[in-house]
C-alpha cells in the first residue's frame, strides 16, 4: 500500500513540474466585481456581464482596456476612480474573463 | 525576295492582332471597373452593425435554446485507514471514478433549468451492494462509490422576477444541496451549492423561495431563502404484496409504518461584499427516523467447514422525534486590503453550528450487547440533547501560481448531529464527527482549470460513536476508548485527477 501511495505522490509532484501556468480567472473576476464595482454600477455581476457580447467585451478590454475604462468611467461615474486606479490594472485580466464568461451570447446559464 | 516578304507579312499580321488585343483588354478592364463599382455600391448598402447584431442574436438564441452540458470527471485513489477499539486496525486502497454531467437551459430570461446526473463507482466489479443495507440511500446516492449506474443528482427549475426592488426566485425539484458554502473550498468548486455545508450536505428533493433585500436595505448581498424539503417519502410501491389477503395493495399508498421525514429551513445571507460574507441558517426537521429492528433472521451459509448461520436483522424505519439546528458562518475572501498579494489571495473562515433533539416516546426495536431490546428517544437519550460544532480553515496560494493549499479543523460535541451524509469523504463525514477532525489539501492546475490534481488528507479523531448514523438508537454516543469495536480514528488520504469543461 505504501509503495502504491509513494508512487502516486511522486507522480503528483512530477505533474506539478509539468503543469501549465495559471491564467486569468473568471471566479476571481466575479469576486473583484462584487468588491470594487457592484456599488458603482448599481447592478449585480450577471446583469453587468450581459451588457455586451463576448466579442464586444474582448474588443473593449483589448490592450490595457483603455476603451473599457473610457466607456464605463463615463457611463458609471461611481466606477471612474476604481477604473483609473492601480487595482483595476492589476485585476483587469480576471474582470475581463468574468465579463467574457457571462457575456450576453455566452450561453452560460446563471444560477441563483 | 521571298525571304524579305515573309517577315514583313508576319510583322503586319502581328501588329494588327496586337491592336485587336489592346481593344479587348480595354473592354475587359472597363467591364471589371463596372463590376467593382457595382460591388462597392452593394457593399455600401450593407449594414455591418445590423449583421453583427443579427449574428449575436442567433448565437444567444442557439445557446439558450438548447441544454448546455458540462463535464466534471474525477479519477482518484483513496487510502482509508481505521483504528478500532479492541480489534486490529483496518485499511484499504480504493480506486474510484466520479462523473457528474451538469446541464443548464434558459428558454426565457426569467426561467432557468439546472440539473446533473452522476455515476460514482469503484473500479471494476464490486461486492459493495451485498455488504451494506444503506449503500444507495437517497441522501448520498451520487456521493458514495458504488456501481456504474447513472443517478439523478440535481434537477430543478428557477423562476425569477421582481417585486419592486425585491428580486425573487422560486424553485422546485431535486436540490443543489451537496458541496455547499465552505465545502466548496476543499472540493475546489468555484460556486458553492445552496446550503451551508457545516450542517447540511446531502441530497434531497424540495423547493426554495429566495428574496433579495440588498436594494431595499442598502446592505450588500442581503437575501433570505426559505427551503422546504422531504427527506423520506412514506409510500408503498406498485404491486406491493398484501400478505393477509394474499393479493396486491393499491400502488403508492401510505404503509402506516414509516414516517414522512420533512425539513424546513431559512438561509440568510446577512452580508456579502465580495470580501466579507456572513451567512446563517435555521432548520426544523420533523419525524426523524431510525431502524426499527423487528427480528433477527438466521441465514444459512455454506463455507469450506460446512453449514453455518449468519444473523441479519430485518427492519423498517420509524419516527423517533424532531430536530432543530442552525449555523452562523463567516468567510473572509482576501485578508486585509492590499497588504500583500499573498493575503489578498487568501481565504479564512469560521463557523459555529448547533443541533437540538426533541424525542418522542416511540419504542423501536434495537440491537444491544444483550440482544434485541426496545428503545425510545433520540441519539440514545429520552431527553432533549444539545450538540454543537465549530469549523474553521484557511486556503492560501500554493508554491506555483494557481496552486492552492488548504487547512481545516472541526470539533463536534457529544450530541452533535449534522445532516452531512453527502460529504465527499470515503471515511465518513468529517463535519459530523463527535471529536476532532483535521484536513490538509493541495490543489494544482495541470492544464489550467480543465485538468487539476489534488492531494488531500483527512484525519478524524473520534471521542464518541454514532456521529454519522440515523437519529435514534444508532446515534447513541458511546466512549470510543471503552466500547469494543468502536472506530477510534479514521484517515482518508486521497490523490485525484479531475477534468472539467
Amino acid at each position: 500500500m505504501k509503495k502504491v501511495f509513494g508512487l502516486l505522490v511522486s507522480a503528483f509532484l512530477v505533474l506539478g513540474l509539468m503543469s501549465t501556468s495559471a491564467f486569468a480567472d473568471a471566479a476571481k473576476g466575479q469576486k473583484y466585481y462584487l468588491k470594487y464595482m457592484k456599488d458603482g454600477s448599481g447592478m449585480n455581476g450577471a446583469k453587468f456581464a450581459t451588457q455586451h457580447t463576448q466579442a464586444e467585451w474582448k474588443a473593449l478590454f483589448d490592450g490595457k482596456a483603455e476603451k473599457f475604462v473610457a466607456e464605463y468611467g463615463k457611463k458609471y461615474p461611481g466606477l471612474d476612480g476604481f477604473l483609473k486606479g492601480d487595482k483595476f490594472e492589476k485585476f483587469m485580466p480576471d474582470i475581463r474573463d468574468f465579463c467574457v464568461e457571462f457575456a450576453s451570447d455566452s450561453g452560460n446559464v446563471p444560477s441563483c | 525576295m521571298k525571304k524579305f516578304i515573309a517577315p514583313l507579312l508576319i510583322g503586319a499580321a502581328l501588329s494588327s492582332s496586337a491592336f485587336a488585343a489592346d481593344d479587348s483588354l480595354k473592354q475587359e478592364v472597363e467591364a471589371l471597373k463596372a463590376q467593382m463599382a457595382e460591388l462597392k455600391d452593394a457593399q455600401s448598402k450593407i449594414n455591418v452593425d445590423a449583421l453583427r447584431a443579427q449574428v449575436s442574436e442567433i448565437k444567444a438564441h442557439d445557446a439558450g435554446d438548447n441544454i448546455k452540458w458540462n463535464v466534471d470527471f474525477r479519477t482518484a485513489y483513496d487510502y482509508v485507514d481505521y483504528k478500532i477499539q479492541g480489534a486490529d486496525k483496518q485499511d484499504n486502497g480504493v480506486w474510484t471514478n466520479k462523473l457528474i454531467l451538469g446541464m443548464g437551459a434558459q428558454p426565457a430570461d426569467n426561467l432557468v433549468f439546472k440539473g446533473s446526473l452522476a455515476a460514482y463507482k469503484a473500479f471494476g466489479q464490486t461486492n459493495i451492494s451485498s455488504t451494506s443495507y444503506f449503500q444507495t440511500f437517497d441522501w448520498y446516492d451520487s456521493q458514495k462509490p458504488n456501481d456504474s449506474n447513472i443517478r439523478l443528482r440535481e434537477a430543478y427549475f428557477l423562476y425569477t422576477g421582481d417585486m419592486g426592488d425585491v428580486h425573487y426566485s422560486a424553485s422546485f425539484g431535486r436540490r443543489p444541496s451537496v458541496d455547499g458554502f465552505l465545502a466548496n473550498l476543499r472540493n475546489d468548486n468555484e460556486n458553492p451549492a445552496s446550503p451551508i455545508s457545516h450542517n447540511i450536505n446531502m441530497e434531497f428533493d424540495g423547493a426554495s423561495f429566495k428574496f433579495d433585500f440588498d436594494k431595499v436595505t442598502g446592505i450588500s448581498g442581503l437575501y433570505a431563502k426559505l427551503c422546504l424539503g422531504r427527506g423520506f417519502s412514506n409510500t408503498t410501491g406498485a404491486y406491493s404484496m398484501n400478505m393477509s389477503s394474499m393479493g396486491f395493495n393499491p400502488g403508492y399508498v401510505n404503509d402506516d409504518q414509516t414516517p414522512n421525514m420533512d425539513l424546513a429551513g431559512l438561509i440568510v445571507q446577512f452580508f456579502d461584499n465580495g470580501q466579507y460574507k456572513l451567512m446563517g441558517n435555521y432548520l426544523v426537521a420533523k419525524n426523524m427516523m431510525d431502524m426499527n429492528v423487528q427480528g433477527i433472521a438466521m441465514t444459512p451459509v455454506y463455507t469450506s467447514s460446512g453449514l453455518t448461520y449468519v444473523q441479519k436483522p430485518y427492519f423498517n424505519f420509524a419516527d423517533v422525534g424532531d430536530m432543530t439546528g442552525g449555523t452562523l458562518s463567516l468567510q473572509v475572501n482576501g485578508i486585509g486590503d492590499g497588504i500583500s498579494d499573498f493575503l489578498d489571495d487568501s481565504i479564512f473562515f469560521l463557523s459555529y453550528a448547533f443541533s437540538k433533539t426533541d424525542p418522542n416516546n416511540n419504542q423501536l426495536g434495537a440491537i444491544s450487547s444483550s440482544g434485541l431490546v426496545s428503545m425510545a428517544g433520540m441519539l440514545g437519550s429520552s431527553d432533549k440533547e444539545f450538540g454543537s460544532s465549530i469549523y474553521t480553515g484557511v486556503q492560501v496560494p500554493g508554491i506555483m501560481k494557481g496552486q492552492r493549499l488548504g487547512l481545516e479543523y472541526n470539533h463536534g460535541s457529544k450530541y452533535w448531529r449534522s445532516f452531512t451524509y453527502g460529504e465527499d469523504t470515503l471515511a465518513g463525514s468529517k463535519l459530523a464527527a463527535r471529536g476532532n477532525a483535521y484536513e490538509l489539501y493541495y490543489i494544482m492546475p495541470v492544464v489550467g482549470k480543465n485538468l487539476t490534481a489534488q492531494l488531500s488528507y483527512v484525519y478524524i479523531d473520534y471521542a464518541y460513536t454514532g456521529s454519522d448514523t440515523f437519529f435514534g438508537w444508532t446515534g447513541t454516543p458511546m466512549d470510543v476508548d471503552s466500547t469494543p469495536g468502536a472506530v477510534k480514528t479514521a484517515q482518508d488520504l486521497r490523490l485525484s485527477l479531475r477534468y472539467r469543461y
